[in-house]
């Protein structure tokens, strides 16, 4: 017990404020609003990407299969174009998101600022060439440099108004009029910098800005699709979660990044037919580690459905739906999860023996790796296989880590459970006294 | 009318219990609104409510909102966290009632 009281103070004294520090700070909030933006259009766009590719293989006789087959490789251009314009240019819906939110923490006109965002990421991602936009970093290989030119294009706005760099009107002129004046001077700074650092380069390196800033992130992407990184990303969010705080917001709102540049990467493989190489996404997160929510819980709730202890029961029964859904707040404050010393360790140990198995599993190409984003709030069992594609298997594994769930909770329930009814009957004998 | 805002992560699981209160407060016979909103949104709402209440897992941000709501003469406050598991209208909307308080 020692080592948990120590682990415990750790969490509330360390881990808890920086977490908060972190989850409140302006740029890791503007991280996670801007990505709130683009997700709409990644999750359509995514979707479509699987109609393009039947789950049939080339040389099927289902006559359904058939049929869908000849139509996409007579019609593909035109069925992909959608993905292409919304999950294919998502970097330039989160640099404009960004830029939007963390201008308006800072109070400063937050359109305007988006609209500046925007030109400096076209500007150093996507130089005109024959009179068209080149869409290579438009997605995944352009995310990193998005987020970075919402930050560049708002702070130096931001610091260019805090020293009253701009263009000075008389008094006489009306405010309104004042202010329409107002992004004259950042757009040309942002010429002034961003353009000449994007030729540079260009020039020295033969590459554009978003591969430099790839090549400077690669060892993080890489890092991220191995098993102890995914173990590490658990350990703080169920700590965290642990103690009461929304670790998944802060851990994914980080991770987010990393999530889509691999996404995209993955779904751009998909579409040209290739391997698809990252395993560390999204749908990897929620639908095989935290199923029914942080820690796994929709196990715990099961168990709870069908527990002696009235509290336990009826808690279980209002989290039951909401869990279906991967929400779990009413199971961690009601049970209580949260600092419930019975339950920290099938807490922790759940999802990472989730993450241990699943991570086999699709590493070694049983199951297939995810090429598609979904809502974070779909149901387990159908959100493994949307992201997979439609593949039935993905769900397979999710049923089987389920059920393993079960049982890593099972005993640990038992003795809360053991607990609880000690109470009641406790306190129904004071009743009756 | 009265408005009260409660505020989590992503306004999901605040929502459920937003239910509840507007329930409790249906019975009691006050005329009041309840909606749920993401932390994201706070800055918003804040100018319309009469008070805010935090999800316990975003309690972090308590400090920062009540910088915020005290410029606009506002309460903000956590919800306690076995009302929020349990779902518990009547004791929630007692919280919020209790910060109407001048």
């Amino acid at each position: 017990m020692k080592l948990y009281d120590q682990l415990m103070r750790f969490v509330e004294h360390e881990l808890g404020p920086i977490a908060g520090k972190l989850g409140t700070q302006r740029h890791v909030v503007a991280l996670r609003d801007g990505f709130l933006v683009a997700m709409p259009f990644i999750i359509v766009g995514s979707f479509i990407l699987i109609f393009a590719n039947p789950p049939f293989s080339a040389d099927t006789t289902n006559a359904f299969g058939r049929a869908w087959l000849d139509f996409v490789a007579a019609h593909r251009p035109t069925i992909v174009m959608p993905w292409t314009m919304s999950m294919g240019i998502m970097s330039l819906f989160i640099t404009m998101g960004v830029a939007y939110s963390l201008a308006k923490q800072y109070q400063m006109d937050p359109i305007g600022a988006a609209a500046l965002s925007a030109m400096s990421f076209l500007l150093v991602a996507a130089p005109e060439k024959g009179w068209a936009l080149p869409l290579n970093h438009f997605a995944g290989t352009g995310i990193f440099t998005a987020i970075l030119a919402a930050y560049f294009s708002v702070e130096l706005t931001r610091i260019l108004k805090k020293y009253n760099i701009t263009i000075r009107m008389p008094e006489q002129v009306p405010p309104a009029i004042a202010a329409s004046f107002a992004l004259l001077v950042p757009v040309l700074a942002i010429f002034l910098t961003l353009y000449p650092l994007s030729l540079f380069v260009q020039q020295n390196f033969s590459m554009l800005l978003p591969e430099a800033v790839m090549a400077l992130f690669k060892p993080l992407v890489s890092a991220s699709n191995s098993l102890p990184a995914i173990l590490g990303a658990i350990l703080i969010s169920q700590l965290l979660w642990f103690a009461g705080i929304h670790g998944a917001n802060i851990v994914v709102g980080i991770l987010s990044p990393i999530f889509l540049t691999n996404i995209a990467a993955n779904a751009a493989a998909y579409a040209a037919g290739e391997p698809v190489p990252n395993l560390f996404t999204q749908p990897f997160w929620d639908f095989y580690i935290f199923i029914g929510g942080a820690g796994a819980t929709i196990a715990l709730v099961i168990l709870m459905c069908f527990s002696k202890s009235v509290h336990l029961r009826s808690v279980g029964r209002m989290s039951f739906f909401p869990g279906l859904f991967q929400i779990n707040e009413p199971v961690m404050f009601g049970a209580p999860v949260v600092l419930n010393a019975s339950l920290f360790l099938p807490f922790v140990l759940a999802p990472a023996f989730n993450a241990i198995i699943a991570y086999t599993a699709v590493s070694t190409g049983l199951i297939d790796k995810a090429i598609a984003v979904t809502p974070w709030t779909t149901p387990a069992l159908i959100g493994a296989a949307w992201g997979a594609g439609w593949a039935i298997k993905a769900s397979v594994l999710t049923a089987i880590l389920m059920v393993l769930d079960i049982i890593i909770y099972y005993p640990f329930f038992k003795v809360y459970e053991h607990q609880l009814l000690d109470e009641e009957s406790a306190n129904l004998a004071a009743a009756t006294t | 009318m009265k408005k009260i805002y409660l505020c989590c992560s992503a306004g999901m699981s605040t929502s459920m219990l937003a239910k509840k209160i507007k329930e409790a407060a249906d019975k009691r016979g006050l005329d009041f609104e309840v909606e749920a909103v993401s932390t994201a949104a706070f800055d918003e709402v804040i100018q319309t409510a009469d008070v805010c209440l935090l999800g316990p897992q975003v309690k972090y941000n308590l400090e920062g909102f009540q910088k915020k709501a005290a410029e606009l003469n506002k309460k903000v406050d956590v919800i306690d966290s076995m009302s929020y598991g349990m779902m518990n209208g009547e004791k929630v909307l007692d919280q919020a009632l209790s910060l109407m308080e001048p």
